[in-house]
């Protein structure tokens, strides 16, 4: 994959995980740290902006490279997703959760190059 | 006589209180969003058939009943979505959405009679382990929240 490709693959990476941490946050009623704040529909529309800019991102991806050498955006989007979460979210890493992404992730990256 | 209808009516009341209450709760709702997802991308493949070399496939998959079923179901499935996250933690919900990479290719499997090389069995399993992992502590609800 080249390093624009890589690139879109990071932007489409982003969006989506902050689309996902947004929509987390306009809904969460459960982690004292990770309280709602601003009210649900300024934070849900920008969950809904950011996936957009990740779907149109993963299209324009996806019309330039074949769907198996795309796989770089699933791992990078579970990776950011970990980050996103204990920074952001204040949600906690356990060991079990570690094994399961890496588990996770590297099946993935399996299923998408087969 | 009206006492024996209001108790069995309120019994009634509290039962269907109870099955929303079973329907609405966060795990149930996680399993139907990644169901909905799944079904999703198969009523889209179904849609869009064989016809993704032709420029306006995705025009014309917007007249096919299947593509439209795959819109719903995917709006659905984010519903459901955002009632999980209402208490599930995101690392959890999202970690456990990854099975997707196992339904998809084994419905596309059953239903549309695509193949699945020796290779992506093994990436299957491994993402299958990798759910199980997490899903595990399920029993301890609160580690999960």
């Amino acid at each position: 994959m080249t390093p624009a490709g890589l690139g879109l693959a990071m932007i489409a990476a982003l969006s989506f995980i902050t689309g996902q941490i947004c929509f987390k946050f306009a809904v969460n009623e459960s982690d004292e740290s990770a309280r709602r704040t601003g009210g649900f529909l300024p934070i849900f529309a920008g969950g809904i902006a950011a996936m957009t800019v990740g779907f149109f991102t993963w299209l324009t991806l996806l019309s330039k490279f074949e769907l198996s050498y795309v796989f770089p955006f699933e791992a990078l989007s579970r990776v950011l997703l970990v980050a996103g979460a204990v920074l952001f979210l204040k949600e906690k890493m356990t060991p079990k959760l570690w094994i399961g992404v890496v588990l996770i992730t590297g099946g993935i990256i399996v299923v998408s190059v087969t | 006589m009206i006492e024996t209808v209001d108790r069995s009516a309120r019994a009634e009341d509290a039962r269907r209180r109870g099955s929303t209450a079973f329907l609405l709760s966060p795990w149930v709702q996680i399993v139907v969003s990644i169901l909905l997802s799944a079904a999703a991308q198969i009523f889209l493949r179904l849609g869009v058939g064989h016809r993704q070399d032709e420029a306006w496939a995705a025009f014309h998959g917007l007249f096919s009943g299947w593509v439209w079923a795959g819109i719903i179901a995917q709006i659905v499935s984010l519903l459901s979505w955002l009632q999980a996250l209402r208490t599930i933690k995101l690392l959890i919900a999202f970690n456990l959405s990854g099975i997707l990479h196992v339904l998809v290719p084994l419905a596309g499997w059953l239903c549309l009679g695509e193949k699945i090389p020796p290779m992506r069995w093994l990436g299957i399993i491994l993402v299958l382990a990798g759910v199980f992992v997490v899903a595990s502590p399920a029993a301890r609800v609160e580690e999960m929240l």
